[in-house]
């Protein structure tokens, strides 16, 4: 699906130089349905399943490996599915180039698994050699927009394609931030023609964390970049006030509240491929599917109302 | 130095080893030849490719909180207790549980 | 672990060193919101980080977590994770510094099996891994003249792992790894462990007396002649038949060479 054919909703919000990829759209496009995480224990489980899901996503580097299982499993889904590949450790958010090692290894997946998505995250997680596997935050200022406009656009040029990049869940700020965070990615996606991968449930969590509405985050995100959109399950702690600090888990459900806000986005956007995460206290396969059952219906209901009224539902 | 000296293991006796081991071979497919065809070879963890296939990378936070703590007290609760030490409490050697054939 | 001061606006370099040491402050321009501590906020990331390496660790190497206990292992990983975090993002070539860190590690003595247990189980996810290629085809050491297989010498394959323990490295693996209930273990038996992947399923293999350092010659480049004078030596029960069996049953070699080839 090309972010251009999403461009149905805040078009106050478009950047000068949207719509001019320097990527064409990948031709294998992806349905607009719900998808899950693969994960190896329900291989057998997705395939038997007489109701498949829209699409499945896996963390490119678990797909890193010379051979084996993980790669003959990955081919077998793959032969059923159109696939999404998520980088988790790019780090296109560190102040350091790219590896080039890295990224031939992810170039070497999008050619051989030809996915119907590609996206990475808005974080960091290696410094000089050390890898912190995790997503790290960082600043949003000039200088740090910089580092992170020139690593998508090495990475765009090594793949030969566009990707999606991911809003984080954070859990601190930065004293020497300039720029939110909504309008630091909006910038990125006018300077480098990468599109979105809106992490409803991050949102939520960093709404949450830093005390700020969800809504209006959501009201200054440039939404017709978006080309997926992912879903999870977040934990409960608390902060050094004593109040609610979220953890963006992905070991439960989807909560009530990211549902509601899910809702929102999809009937202002249309239909847009969605994925349930579920990474740590994995269920059965029928608990996934169900929750990817749930964003079905939603993403019925908003590409019903399309057809009945597009012209209502788009507000120009 | 690989050139090798004369010895016991002369080109012919290999020769017949190899020609024994692909007669034996011949019977088994390469997968569980290891199990069928090599009677003394103990063999563990063929086709358990679901389990203990290692770590992944994820993108998710954690919410067990275990970064901190060198509190070291000992806790026996693992399965070092059946591994036999000589000179530790049990005195004698019992005999292996696991069969292995000789 | 000290690097430079960077200018970069991310102090990537002051937020990494507090990230692995719990004592350090917080980076100073990592704050809360709006006036809000940011103690327990930091506390999230340093959590991440180090819980994630050590679930990494306990799924490498879960025999060696069975034998230690969870408590004894995950403080032995925390300690591990601070002192050799990862350098690189793919997470399964991680820990092949563990069996040597546990050889070391003051509260594990009393286990002095573990670090090769640890490196078994290094070696299956290395093989897990390895590339998808056919073992040596029997066939190929068929066409080889008598006179020249004493020179024969074998490529491993690349899933190939060889571990010779003083202790009994296998079978402490083995009903670790694959036995809801452990018999008493004669941990003194010395075990040469054979980790290789013939198809798609990882094999470990428990050697015969003589059959360690038959394949440890022939995994370190020597000729079939010499190996086998190496195996002979090790043992007297050694038989050759037996070992050339299983180097073509175990799948350890990739490909054979004669000096005139």
């Amino acid at each position: 699906m090309t972010p251009t054919s999403l461009n149905h909703g805040a078009s106050a919000a478009r950047p000068p130089a949207a719509g001019t990829f320097r990527f064409a759209a990948h031709t294998a496009r992806i349905p607009a349905l719900a998808g899950v995480g693969f994960k190896h224990t329900h291989l057998d489980a997705i395939l038997a399943d007489p109701d498949p899901v829209g699409f499945v996503e896996v963390h490119a580097e678990n797909y890193m490996g010379d051979g084996g299982f993980p790669h003959r499993a990955l081919e077998r889904v793959r032969q059923d599915f159109p696939l999404s590949l998520h980088g988790v450790c790019m780090s296109i958010g560190g102040p350091q180039p790219l590896s080039e090692d890295h990224l031939a290894r992810f170039k070497a997946l999008v050619d051989r698994y030809e996915p119907a998505l590609v996206s990475e995250h808005l974080a960091w997680s290696t410094h000089d050699e050390v890898f912190m596997n995790d997503l790290l935050p960082l600043p949003y200022t000039e200088e740090t927009l910089n580092h992170v406009c020139s690593h998508i656009d090495r990475m765009q040029d090594v793949i030969g394609r566009q990707m999606l990049l991911e809003n984080p869940s954070t859990y601190v700020v930065f004293e020497n931030s300039t720029l939110n965070e909504t309008d630091f990615i909006r910038e990125i996606v006018r300077r480098t023609g990468c599109g979105l991968l809106l992490d409803v449930n991050n949102v939520f969590v960093s709404a949450t964390n830093h005390g700020f509405s969800p809504m209006s985050y959501l009201m200054d995100y440039p939404m017709e970049h978006v080309g997926e959109i992912h879903l999870a399950g977040h934990a409960v702690q608390e902060d050094d006030e004593g109040e609610p600090l979220l953890i963006d888990s992905h070991d439960a459900p989807v909560a009530d509240s990211v549902w509601d806000l899910y809702s929102i986005v999809i009937r202002q956007s249309g239909p847009i491929p969605t994925l349930v995460e579920w990474d740590s206290d994995l269920p059965d396969w029928p608990i996934l599917r169900a929750e990817a059952a749930a964003a079905d219906r939603i993403l019925d209901e908003a590409a019903h109302s399309f057809l009945m009224g597009k012209s209502h539902a788009v507000g120009a | 130095m690989t050139k090798a000296t004369k010895t016991a293991f002369s080109g012919a006796v290999l020769a017949g080893a190899v020609a024994a081991a692909i007669s034996g071979a011949q019977l088994v497919t390469a997968t569980d030849a290891a199990a069928a065809n090599v009677k003394c070879y103990g063999v563990a963890m063929a086709g358990q490719n679901d389990c203990a296939a290692g770590p992944g990378t994820t993108c998710q936070g954690t919410s067990t909180v275990d970064y901190q703590g060198n509190a070291w007290k000992y806790v026996e609760e693992g399965s070092c207790a059946s591994m036999e030490l000589p000179g530790e409490r049990m005195g004698s050697l019992e005999p292996l549980e696991r069969d292995m054939p000789s | 672990m000290q690097s430079a001061p960077e200018k970069s606006d991310l102090n990537a370099a002051g937020f990494r060193a507090a990230i692995l040491d719990p004592v350090r402050e917080k980076p100073a321009t990592v704050e809360g919101p709006r006036g809000k501590q940011a103690v327990k906020r930091f506390n999230v990331y340093r959590n991440n980080v180090t819980v994630s390496l050590i679930n990494a660790l306990a799924d490498i190497f879960p025999a060696v977590m069975r034998i230690t206990g969870e408590t004894l292992f995950r403080d032995m990983a925390r300690e591990f994770v601070r002192a050799h975090p990862p350098v690189s993002p793919l997470l399964f070539l991680y820990g092949h510094d563990f069996p040597a860190f546990i050889e070391h590690f003051e509260h594990a003595r009393r286990m002095p099996y573990l670090a090769d247990v640890a490196r078994v189980e290094r070696a299956w996810l290395t093989a897990y891994h390895a590339a998808d290629l056919e073992p040596l085809d029997p066939q190929a050491l068929a066409k080889i003249a008598p006179e020249d297989l004493e020179g024969a010498m074998f490529k491993p394959h690349p899933a190939t792992g060889l571990i010779r323990s003083p202790y009994a490295a296998f079978d402490i693996f083995d009903a670790n790894r694959n036995r809801e209930t452990i018999g008493r273990i004669d941990v003194t038996r010395p075990q040469d462990v054979l980790v290789t992947r013939p198809g798609m399923d990882v094999t470990v293999t428990g050697l015969p007396q003589g059959h360690g350092a038959f394949f440890a010659s022939l995994i370190a480049g020597d000729c079939l002649g010499d190996a086998a004078e190496a195996g002979a030596r090790a043992s007297s029960a050694f038989d050759i038949n037996e070992a050339i069996g299983g180097m073509f049953a175990t799948g350890a070699f990739l490909s054979v060479t004669t000096e005139q080839t």
